[in-house]
């Protein structure tokens, strides 16, 4: 494919296209992982701190990173991923994030 | 150990019995990381699930961007919080509670999100450091008395991380 700007050509791999496409567009998912120290009542609040969530909705989460050893806690774009990430690691949660197929 | 509503912006931890006074003197060390690589990467760790579909290039660059960028903020905010919570402490006065010797000393509301930070990287550090067992509230009397006394402090680090979680950081 080319691409014409200012009288200059510029061969892009429609592949590479794909791929920066995919990477904007892709959705992440951030996760809490289990971690035997943190409290259960420090974790629902910073879930209710960070995303704003019910106390219902940040305690049943919380529960299911206790039970089952980890809980999707947001979906979304990967800068904010990101952001969030940072904010839970930030309150040491052990937050990780990863591409959702 | 008591936390009592001043209702004028702070708090006074009261009756802090000299042996929780001694353990919550040795917070700023206790949450020092350095020499305990397994704290150092729970405190840091990757941004990617270790279950993440990801290749390893890809992985490895967006580790990279994170101790590069990431790490160093965090680190910061470890510190200030440590800092703030050993001038907290240094502030601690004797007191007496029914003729025995016990400590107290104001934890402004502002600094409770402080305090549970340096419990909790304490918590964090303690556990790894020691090996402690993953169930709760386990006090066995372990034959090694090193290991025994981290898991008290431990103890009254999570007690007094529920006391600011519950009564001042729940309702802010």
């Amino acid at each position: 494919m080319l691409i014409e700007e200012s009288n200059v050509e510029i061969e892009t791999s429609p592949v590479a296209e794909v791929e920066v496409l995919d990477q904007v567009t892709q959705p992440w998912q951030v996760m809490i992982l289990n971690d035997p120290v943190n409290l259960m009542s420090f974790v629902t609040l910073i879930l209710r701190r960070i995303f704003g969530y019910s106390e219902e909705k940040a305690t049943d989460l919380m529960l299911k990173v206790h039970s089952e050893g980890s809980a999707i806690v947001w979906t979304g774009e990967r800068e904010k991923a990101e952001l969030y990430v940072q904010q839970l690691q930030t309150h040491q949660l052990y937050a990780v994030m990863e591409p959702i197929d | 150990m008591e936390l009592i509503n001043n209702d004028d912006g702070t708090w006074t931890l009261s009756k802090v019995s000299e042996l929780e006074h001694l353990m919550l003197s040795r917070l700023p060390e206790s949450a020092d990381s350095t020499g305990c690589e397994e704290a150092g990467n729970r405190l840091f760790p990757s941004p990617i699930s270790p279950e993440a579909d990801f290749d390893n290039e890809k992985k490895s660059s967006a580790d990279s961007d994170w101790k590069e960028y990431i790490e160093p903020e965090l680190r910061v905010e470890f510190r200030d919080s440590l800092k703030i919570v050993a001038d907290d402490l240094g502030k601690a006065q004797m007191a007496k509670d029914e003729e025995v010797n016990c400590y107290e000393f104001n934890i402004p509301t502002a600094h409770a999100d402080y305090w549970c930070s340096a419990l909790n990287q304490a918590r964090i550090v303690i556990h790894y450091r020691y090996n402690l067992p993953d169930e709760d509230g386990v006090l066995d009397m372990d034959p090694n008395p090193e290991k025994w006394m981290a898991t008290l402090q431990s103890e009254i680090y999570g007690m007094l991380m529920e006391f600011l979680i519950k009564k001042v950081l729940w309702v802010a």
